[in-house]
């Protein structure tokens, strides 16, 4: 007599030996194969057990970049293309004086602002008299005045 | 009252760690009783095959999202069984997976020990198997070759307690009446 377990486990032994080849196969290709994990003795996986000798950016590209490599591969894209935009919209460079060529707008708007700034500096009212702070020299305290409690 | 696997003591803390040597004892553990479960949903020895090495692969990937080391077990099954679906899913035959069955508990007697076979019952048994519903099926594969609890199991697929007992509950029935079938007009 048998369980139904027994039944089923012993009608599929034959497949033993491809299970065995499997699981050599993905033990060997996660942990020994390029960019896989690397061997790390038991001692060593106590002390750090979550990740083990596992290199930090290894981790990290195998957690956080990998798993979203569109995502990460879109942002780069238009992050260069916001870099591209910047670039193509900055001012020429004068190939002479090497200084940036304004242009004629800008310029008139440029001394506008720079009169406005120095109007503002030069005829800018002094504070009133009541407002201006007293030049009292405080006397020494032994000559003050106020009578003192006994 | 479900008989549960008593617990092992499995060396999931070192594999959580990388440690090779513990992955090849867990899948040397899980390597067969993986394979009948993929194997009597899929029929089809090469599917099985790809399918419990794509597990064993997701499982190494992604041990970190495994929270309580002794839910192991089911984890594993867990992956498989997704793996499973997504492969109805490209063969679009997702919809066998609906049946919906009412909710009904299943009786506490029913251990996966109760129901022992002669020899000449167990092709009649394999063939009766093979006759229920998917998700019959599956429920029954995970009581029989793991002795999974019934809270495992409705991890494992996804699916409400109450459902998985009244799976169960049928799945057995089912079992039972085709196995009588057999056994009162055999072919």
């Amino acid at each position: 007599m048998k369980t139904p377990r027994e039944i089923l486990l012993d009608r599929h032994r034959a497949a033993e030996p491809k299970l065995e080849a499997i699981r050599r196969e993905v033990v060997a290709a996660e942990f020994h194969g390029p960019g896989r994990v690397s061997s790390v003795s038991p001692s060593e996986s106590l002390k750090t057990p979550e990740t083990g000798k596992m290199p930090v950016l290894l981790l990290i590209w195998r957690e956080v970049i990998w798993p979203c490599r569109r995502i990460w591969t879109g942002l780069a894209a238009v992050w260069l293309l916001i870099l591209a935009v910047n670039l193509s919209m900055r001012d020429p460079v004068s190939n002479i004086t090497g200084k940036p060529v304004r242009s004629g707008a800008v310029m008139i708007s440029w001394q506008t602002q720079q009169r406005w700034m120095s109007e503002l500096l030069t005829e800018r009212p002094m504070p009133p008299e009541a407002d201006r702070p007293r030049n009292v020299v405080p006397g020494p305290r032994t000559e003050s005045s106020a009578p003192t409690a006994v | 009252m479900l008989v549960v696997a008593e617990r092992e003591h499995l060396p999931v803390p070192q594999a959580k760690a990388g440690v090779p040597e513990a992955w090849d004892t867990l899948f040397r553990r899980y390597q067969l009783p993986l394979y009948v479960y993929v194997f009597e949903l899929v029929h089809d020895e090469q599917a099985s095959l790809d399918l419990v090495q794509e597990t064993f692969i997701a499982a190494v990937r992604h041990i970190g999202s495994l929270r309580d080391d002794a839910k192991f077990g089911s984890w594993l099954f867990g992956i498989a069984h997704q793996k499973c679906i997504q492969r109805w899913r490209k063969q679009d035959r997702e919809d066998m997976l609906r049946a919906e069955i009412s909710d009904e508990a299943v009786r506490s007697a029913d251990s996966p020990d109760e129901l022992l076979l002669r020899r000449e019952q167990e092709d009649e048994f394999m063939q009766s198997l093979n006759q229920l519903s998917l998700p019959q099926r599956s429920v029954l594969l995970l009581h029989y070759v793991e002795e999974f609890s019934l809270e495992d199991i409705a991890d494992i697929t996804e699916t409400p307690v109450g459902t998985v007992k009244s799976r169960l509950h049928y799945a057995k029935t089912a079992l039972r009446k085709l196995m009588e079938e057999k056994y009162e007009n055999p072919a």
